[in-house]
């Protein structure tokens, strides 16, 4: 890690907060975009959080991946609570499964918990790192084979977020443990 | 002629989007419990709001199509974060009813009555 790489968190931050600005005002002039550079050093300067201790890896191809397969599953997952609804409505069910959590990385585990929780159909419901375990509410399994679907997808999910963000030792975890379930009976 | 493809394509997203948030209107009526009413009343609903927002931005001048891009990145940011929380919240206080779960494994592990013990201060 260079002794560079909190500046360089900092001006993510600064051009994040510039875009926003930009977008807010809706016109691409010089002012608009030097007045958000000016806003960004500002809240920066005046809000400082906590430099996070490891910078998280930047693989942009699996990013990229990850951002399509999170858009392709808010599709198709809708289209799952929607048959949901019209098929069964009011006697629809549901599960609460727990899961291994394969990284101790707060952020990392923000984004596996909101791209999860973002997808219709489920929510994360409890984080236990302690433990290393997760819950999940899953709106439509029915049976046991359905709930082991459920798990798989959302092992799915998590090592698709490792993969972008995760070190690889967790990604090669992942990866076994679901290796491990399609191969089981 | 490109000016009727757009507006084909607006009318198409705005409606797909509009169908999506009756979908999930539908959900909240039909479904069983809070959890599951919250995948319909958060969820399609999202989807919706993006649909709709791009068939919006299709027909609007290009500066006021890109506040909303903001608009969706908000709410593909804070939609998660809500429905966590509530649903957190609904299963310690007991309004999820186990009888309608194919499964609960973290009944052992959270107490589903009662408000959460008291912090120290």
């Amino acid at each position: 890690m260079t002794a560079s790489a909190p500046r360089v968190a900092r001006w993510l931050s600064v051009l994040w907060l510039a875009v926003v600005w930009v977008l807010l005002w809706g016109s691409f002039t010089l002012l608009t975009i030097l007045g958000g550079v000016l806003v960004g050093v500002a809240v920066t300067a005046l809000f400082r959080t906590a430099t996070p201790p490891n910078p998280l890896p930047l693989r942009p191809v699996r990013l990229l991946a990850l951002l399509g397969f999170v858009a392709r599953d808010l599709v198709v997952s809708s289209y799952g609570v929607s048959f949901q609804t019209l098929r069964y409505g009011p006697r629809a069910r549901g599960a609460i499964l727990e899961l291994p959590l394969l990284t101790s990385s707060d952020r990392v585990v923000a984004v596996i918990a909101g791209a999860y929780t973002l997808s219709p159909g489920t929510i994360v419901l409890q984080i236990d790192h302690v433990s290393g375990l997760w819950y999940i509410y899953v709106l439509g399994p029915r049976d046991a084979r359905q709930i082991e679907e459920a798990r798989t997808s959302a092992l799915e999910m998590q090592r698709r977020v490792l993969s972008a963000f995760g070190t690889p030792d967790e990604i090669a975890e992942a990866r076994r443990m679901l290796l491990g379930r399609r191969g089981a009976p | 002629m490109t000016r009727v493809v757009l507006d084909g394509a607006a009318a198409v997203l705005l409606l797909v989007g509009a169908l999506q948030c009756l979908l999930g209107g539908l959900g909240v009526l039909r479904l069983p419990s809070l959890l599951s009413r919250m995948q319909a009343a958060t969820k399609p609903q999202t989807l919706g709001l993006l649909l709709i927002l791009a068939g919006a931005a299709l027909r609007l001048p290009l500066d006021s199509a890109v506040t909303l891009l903001l608009v969706a990145v908000f709410q593909v940011i804070t939609a998660p974060v809500l429905s966590q929380l509530l649903s957190r919240s609904a299963y310690r206080s007991g309004a999820v009813h186990p009888e309608i779960l194919a499964a609960d494994e973290l009944a052992d592990r959270m107490p589903r009555e009662g408000p959460e013990p008291p912090q120290a201060p």
